[in-house]
């Protein structure tokens, strides 16, 4: 029918990717964005206008640069969400004074009012066609003919009826920007222009006494893309060296995603979360606290590996061995610099140094079925028992496992060479099992 | 005779250089006013008075060390084959503990940071924390980082030697990785001795290789004695204390070839094993001369090529 026609699939997740960047990048007018369905945004610009040189400025330079950046859009400012949304999709006017609500609104279609189809086309039907009908006629009959939602959404419209609007992305409750007159593309000046931000950041961050715990560094690259780059802080920080170190080495982890292309105009540091921080007293080393150090290498690593490359010892209640032990993301690290927990928990005897995350099969040779090994081959290698103890009986947990696990008899065994490791059997003869399996899961000093 | 006198004082250079580098006093040498050495080696005055040790309760052992562990710097483990790498973190993580005690004492709770290889983690089997708990170590200042690569391994290890926080610093890696040769030890032995923390290169299933820890040791089983019981006489049968077999590889002491000795864990510290169990072993033959002879190359040149190295020759055509 129509042979030159180019057809081209919807792809509705991308263009829903498009949209949150897009939302990401109106990031540089106000923290506060929220999306619009699939086609809008809404930005909340209340004390930011006069930033961006007032509300007409702002419309024109949100306007300028997406149509650069090759968007087509349409923008209004006003008093109320609904308002701007319908002057945006229907009307004329860029700026609409609070007064001007009732005016602008009135020769605006119906569905200007964001309602739902069948309400509209039933409107319609009775000849209602545009907004200034409704705002003539009287309201009771209307909210009983067509529902109270009409009647909210005009009020909306007209700025009676408050609309919360909810932001994608939680406001930091600090955060510091700078603008750049000319794009900055190498990391170094990255990290130096983060630790001017840190300073400005550390200030409000002392007024409220506090530290924050999670920090993002927001770079806005000159043709629209925003990159966000995380940084997790051990302890509440606001020292600005430390901060910039945190992301001196998040930004050597993320360096190959971080195209820097053109440069970055925007930079702005947020202070995500935040905790209490009380000032601590420096003594004459210049250490205010012992774990200060400590902390300082763990947000190192952990900017680098991610935060749970870190780990710590830790016991638990568990007969398994391989649940009784393991090692725990470390999170706090004055635990670390603190007497010790442990010190009245009873510590099972006997334990190897070392363990296999998934105990090794091995063949075993024993003299009596419940008794010790003798020998066995373990990674296609024979060894001979010299001495054994055990067994050490350890049951399965039914409550995790179920009452059908077999037992384990553990026993302690050191080969010809002196070699010591830890063996099980897994079954009881007759009980559970009619051929025993051996395993190896540890090896001793 | 004036080539004679030159190549005496390039002998005696040397042997200036040497005795540089390995920290020690050359009898009838002096030494050539060098204070500031552009390599970055500390000079002996200096050492002497700032030379830490930890004795460690063995005399064979403190003797080879020369007093003791060394507060400072980097020491090398190392174990022949992954088999044995349960006696060789046992002696590692032995040590670890002595460090662990030592900080405890001066009132420092510090924590023991260990470095491991994914690889090695793997093969060997994982730190176990009730094991290490038992094993005298404190198992909540025990911090664990396993990297997949070395070259991770040894960025972590490098910013740790950089803070002092840590008793000990152990990095474990397996075999002789490129990008761990003789300048990166020497990187992080000098790190190491300026940050004032001791580092234990852990090295599974490794061959010798020359770096710049102070000593290297290799690891091997020893059976270990049976368990007292309290009238005296030893339980038949039973697995006591662990023993290790411990070759002196690098040393600057005069060293036997073998020594013997066992870790109790309750008492934290290590015992020699008596002279029945070890005697067979043990070579006694120290020289009258107090100057230290040169140390004893464990097996090191000259030995025979050992089997199964070479898997195949080169093409002939």
């Amino acid at each position: 029918m129509c042979p030159s026609l180019d057809v081209i699939a919807a792809d509705p997740s991308a263009d829903q990717a498009f949209l949150e960047a897009l939302a990401d990048w109106c990031d540089r007018y106000t923290p506060l964005v929220a999306l619009d369905g699939t086609d809008g945004l809404f930005l909340d610009i209340t004390g930011c206008a006069h930033l961006h040189g007032g509300e007409k400025a702002l419309v024109s330079d949100v306007l300028s640069r997406l149509f650069s950046l090759g968007v087509e859009a349409r923008a209004t400012v006003s008093s109320s969400a609904g308002l701007s949304w319908a002057a945006a999709r229907y009307g004329k006017v860029a700026v609409i004074a609070p007064d001007d609500a009732d005016w602008v609104l009135a020769p605006l279609p119906v569905t200007a009012l964001r309602l739902p189809a069948e309400t509209a086309a039933a409107l319609e039907r009775v000849g209602l066609k545009e907004v200034g009908d409704l705002l003539e006629a009287p309201r009771a009959p209307l909210a009983r003919r067509f529902g109270s939602f009409l009647l909210l959404r005009l009020d909306q419209a007209r700025g009676l009826e408050d609309e919360p609007l909810s932001p994608r992305l939680p406001v930091p409750s600090f955060s510091s920007e700078r603008r750049l007159a000319e794009p900055l593309q190498d990391e170094e000046y990255i990290v130096e222009l983060t630790r001017h931000l840190a300073k400005d950041v550390r200030s409000s961050l002392e007024r409220h006494g506090e530290g924050g715990r999670l920090f993002e560094l927001l770079l806005f690259r000159v043709d629209g893309r925003v990159f966000r780059v995380r940084a997790h802080a051990a302890v509440p920080l606001n020292d600005a060296d430390r901060i910039a170190a945190l992301f001196r080495e998040r930004l050597q982890a993320v360096h190959d995603d971080l195209d820097a292309g053109y440069g970055f105009e925007i930079l702005r540091l947020a202070v995500i979360r935040s905790e209490r921080l009380d000032p601590a007293q420096e003594d004459f080393s210049g250490v205010a606290d012992e774990s200060q150090p400590l902390a300082a290498f763990i947000d190192k690593v952990a900017a680098r590996f991610g935060p749970d490359c870190l780990m710590q010892a830790a016991l638990f209640e568990s007969h398994l061995p391989e649940r009784a032990g393991g090692f725990a993301p470390l999170r706090d690290v004055a635990a670390a610099m603190r007497p010790s927990a442990l010190e009245g928990k009873a510590i099972p005897e006997n334990r190897p140094l070392r363990i296999f995350a998934h105990p090794e099969r091995v063949e075993a040779t024993a003299e009596v079925p419940e008794g010790a090994p003798r020998s066995f081959n373990w990674r296609k290698t024979h060894y001979r028992v010299a001495r054994a103890e055990g067994p050490e009986r350890i049951a399965a947990e039914w409550w995790i496992d179920g009452e059908a696990h077999p037992t384990r008899d553990y026993f302690r065994v050191e080969d010809q060479e002196g070699r010591r490791f830890w063996l099980f059997r897994e079954g009881l003869y007759g009980r559970e099992v009619s051929t025993a399996r051996w395993f190896m899961h540890g090896v001793f000093a | 005779m004036a080539g004679n006198g030159m190549q005496r004082q390039t002998v005696l250079s040397l042997r200036e250089t040497i005795a540089r580098i390995e920290d020690r006093r050359l009898p009838g040498c002096v030494r050539a006013a060098s204070a500031a050495d552009p390599a970055g080696f500390r000079g002996e005055r200096e050492e002497a008075s700032r030379r830490k040790l930890l004795p460690v309760g063995v005399p064979q052992f403190d003797g080879v060390l020369k007093g003791g562990l060394p507060l400072e710097g980097m020491t090398e483990i190392r174990n022949a084959e992954t088999r044995d790498a349960g006696a060789a973190a046992g002696f590692v993580a032995a040590l670890a503990a002595l460090y662990q005690r030592e900080k405890k004492e001066r009132g420092h709770l510090a924590p023991i940071l260990w470095i491991s290889q994914a690889l090695a983690c793997q093969e060997a089997g994982q730190p176990y924390a009730p094991g290490l708990a038992s094993y005298g170590l404190d198992a909540e200042r025990f911090l664990f980082v396993s990297v997949r690569t070395v070259k991770d391994a040894l960025w972590i290890a490098e910013t740790a030697l950089s803070v002092p926080v840590f008793a000990a610093v152990v990095l474990e890696i397996r075999g002789n990785p490129a990008c761990l040769a003789l300048s990166e030890s020497r990187r992080l032995h000098v790190r190491a001795r300026a940050g004032g923390v001791p580092l234990l290169v852990f090295r599974q299933a490794g061959e010798e290789e020359a770096s710049s820890a102070f000593f290297r040791f290799q690891v091997k089983p020893a059976s270990a004695g049976e368990r007292p019981l309290p009238d005296g006489s030893v339980l038949c049968g039973s697995i006591g204390h662990p023993s290790f077999h411990l070759l002196v590889e690098k040393s600057r002491a005069y060293a036997p070839l073998d020594i013997f000795m066992e870790w109790n864990a309750h008492d934290r510290r290590f015992y020699p094993i008596d002279e029945r169990r070890s005697a067979a072993l043990q070579t006694d033959d120290k020289p009258a001369n107090p100057v230290d002879p040169l140390s004893a190359s464990a097996g090191r040149s000259g030995r025979a090529q050992p089997l199964g190295r070479l898997v195949a020759f080169a093409r002939a055509s």
